[in-house]
């Protein structure tokens, strides 16, 4: 198969291809709210293909229940009013869009839903975090640069009046 | 050196490579979904870590959560186990190029034993007998109406990218052809992504037999004997045994000799099981490799003394295996019974639930690899496997008679949870089991 693809085209020639097709793959992920579970950069025939997988959350009455589970840190439950903002998908945890920069949301601030909060970086994909509901920041709960699991608390959040 | 392995399945496989870590002094991390953090392995481990939520698509098949996994609690090798990633070589190659050892065979040579038609064209070139068929994948009907008239009926046509009874169909006559070739062609774009079909003899009556194999990094590759698998339901492995019953020894040589050729073309590294089908005149056959630790590996390690996941991490270490075919002895009789929560009596639909009741058997030589305990609830999101009864004896009849009480003593229940236990009793009891006269199609005609 790849005889053909080195039959036709130059070395360098699919090595600009495949550059600018990773740009592009790049680009599109970092717009997507969550990781993309398969991506794949051919140049027969050029190929990009990018996988999302669904997205549904298990319900609360699959999860096993926590008998069994001593290692798992009992998530203190968020004091009234107050609700937490968790990880969706396992990454580093980053506050600002660039090292130095100003953090996206700091203590006290307000924020809307749908206002990016945070990166989680997997893979080099930069995926950014995202409030689901309305708020004022109480705490910042990661530290910058930290790598964070599945379902981590990451913010807690005081609910908007 | 491996000091640390990212765990990436679940169930009792998971738990298997643990113990394995344990005993060798290497940090376990269980990379887990979130339906099973409460899940066994998550509590052996050394560490664990979350990589999404229940559907495997998400987590464990979810290839940058593992690998931000792996990196995010310093793994410095990844344990597939069997089943999700642990035969896609894009995967084994991902690990390799973040600086992650993949416990599995190399990459490229993982892919070209993936596709059954590089496959078949490499054993062939060892030496391997295959079954009648096409050398390489067929691309048109025609083509293939007119290969089938040459083979002869009945036949088979299998998917390139098929395995573990997926993608395949029986086709007893010419009228039946075109019409199983489109659906099969159909399924095998649906579930692989790739519709590239071939077709070869099928035997009505034959005995799956498979060699398992360990290569080093460093050119020695040996066999450990056989494992009879003929026991199967649509195409899922239920009682395999080792050594394969009333096979000659020159035979089971032969064979291994045969899987260690195939194994050396191939470039193979680590641990991997050819599977052969034997006729009844004990002509054998190439079906396939499969590139990774099997569900029965069990077996083998009871009758050898090897530690198979010990081994596969020696191998990905760089150690050498350190032995030859002369040093691997096999001694007495092993089988292994899957425990599956489905219930027999509604066609084995899955019957998983909350196991309020759960004793499983101990006991003389009695084995049992599972994750379940009492209280825990089999999530419908995964396969139905509960535990994995292995026996030892020094003869098959008493190693029989000793899964038969081993069975006896499972108590698995709860409310709407159904298990295999008494089937696979009445499986052990067959006059043709116990005469060796059982082949890959016994039970379905039970």
């Amino acid at each position: 198969m790849t005889a053909t693809l080195n039959g036709h085209v130059p070395a360098q020639d699919v090595d600009q291809v495949v550059t600018v097709l990773r740009e592009q793959v790049l680009a599109l992920a970092a717009q997507a709210s969550r990781a993309p579970s398969l991506v794949r950069v051919s140049t027969r025939d050029v190929v990009v293909e990018v996988e999302w997988s669904g997205g549904e959350q298990v319900p609360a009455a699959e999860v096993p229940a926590p008998a069994a589970a001593p290692k798992i840190p009992e998530a203190a439950a968020p004091a009234e009013g107050t609700f937490t903002l968790c990880a969706g998908t396992v990454g580093v945890f980053y506050r600002a869009p660039e090292p130095g920069a100003k953090p996206f949301v700091a203590e006290g601030d307000s924020i809307r839903p749908g206002q990016q909060v945070a990166i989680l970086e997997a893979m080099k994909l930069m995926i950014p975090v995202e409030a689901d509901k309305a708020g004022r920041v109480v705490e910042v709960l990661v530290e910058d640069g930290t790598p964070v699991e599945h379902g981590q608390p990451l913010m807690l959040l005081e609910a908007a009046q | 050196m491996i000091s640390s392995i990212l765990i990436a399945n679940r169930g009792e496989i998971a738990v298997r490579v643990a113990r394995t870590c344990w005993e060798l002094g290497i940090r376990s991390i269980a990379a887990h979904s979130s339906a099973d953090a409460g899940s066994a392995v998550v509590c052996l481990a050394d560490d664990s870590i979350q990589l999404g939520p229940g559907p495997a698509k998400e987590s464990y098949l979810n290839i940058p959560a593992v690998i931000e996994a792996a990196r995010a609690r310093g793994a410095d090798a990844i344990h597939p186990g069997y089943g999700f990633l642990s035969e896609n070589s894009d995967f084994a190659e991902i690990c390799e190029a973040e600086g992650f050892t993949f416990i599995g065979a190399p990459p490229k040579v993982m892919a070209q034993l993936g596709d059954k038609s590089s496959a078949r064209a490499i054993m062939l070139d060892a030496g391997l007998q295959l079954l009648p068929g096409s050398r390489e994948a067929i691309d048109s009907a025609d083509e293939a109406i007119a290969l089938a008239d040459e083979i002869g009926y009945p036949l088979i046509v299998k998917a390139v990218a098929g395995g573990g009874g997926r993608g395949m169909r029986v086709v007893r006559s010419a009228a039946e052809f075109p019409r199983a070739w489109a659906e099969t062609r159909a399924n095998a774009v649906a579930i692989f992504g790739d519709g590239r079909l071939y077709v070869e003899r099928y035997l009505e009556s034959a005995r799956h037999v498979e060699i398992q194999i360990l290569a080093d990094q460093h050119g020695d590759v040996v066999h450990l004997g056989a494992r009879d698998c003929s026991l199967q339901r649509r195409h899922q492995k239920l009682v395999e045994e080792s050594p394969a019953p009333e096979l000659p020894d020159e035979l089971i040589q032969e064979m291994g000799a045969a899987a260690v050729r195939g194994a050396e073309a191939a470039g193979y590294v680590g641990a991997g099981t050819f599977e052969f089908l034997v006729d009844p005149e004990n002509r054998f056959y190439f079906m396939e490799v499969n590139c990774r630790l099997q569900v029965e590996h069990p077996v083998t390690e009871m009758v050898t003394g090897l530690d198979l996941v010990r081994e596969q991490i020696r191998i990905a270490s760089g150690e050498p295996l350190g032995y030859t075919q002369a040093d691997v002895v096999t001694t007495g009789a092993a089988i292994e019974c899957r425990l599956n929560a489905e219930d027999p009596a509604r066609g084995f639909a899955p019957a998983p639930g909350l196991l309020e009741e759960c004793t499983l058997p101990a006991g003389p030589f009695t084995r049992v690899d599972t994750h379940v305990f009492p209280g825990y609830r089999v999530p419908p999101l995964y396969d139905s496997l509960l535990a994995k009864l292995i026996v030892w004896a020094p003869t098959r009849d008493a190693a029989i008679a000793r899964m038969r009480r081993a069975l006896s003593e499972v108590r698995l229940s709860g409310p709407g949870v159904a298990t295999t236990r008494d089937f696979l009793s009445e499986i052990l009891d067959h006059p043709r089991f116990r005469a060796v006269e059982h082949d890959t199609a016994m039970i379905e005609n039970l």
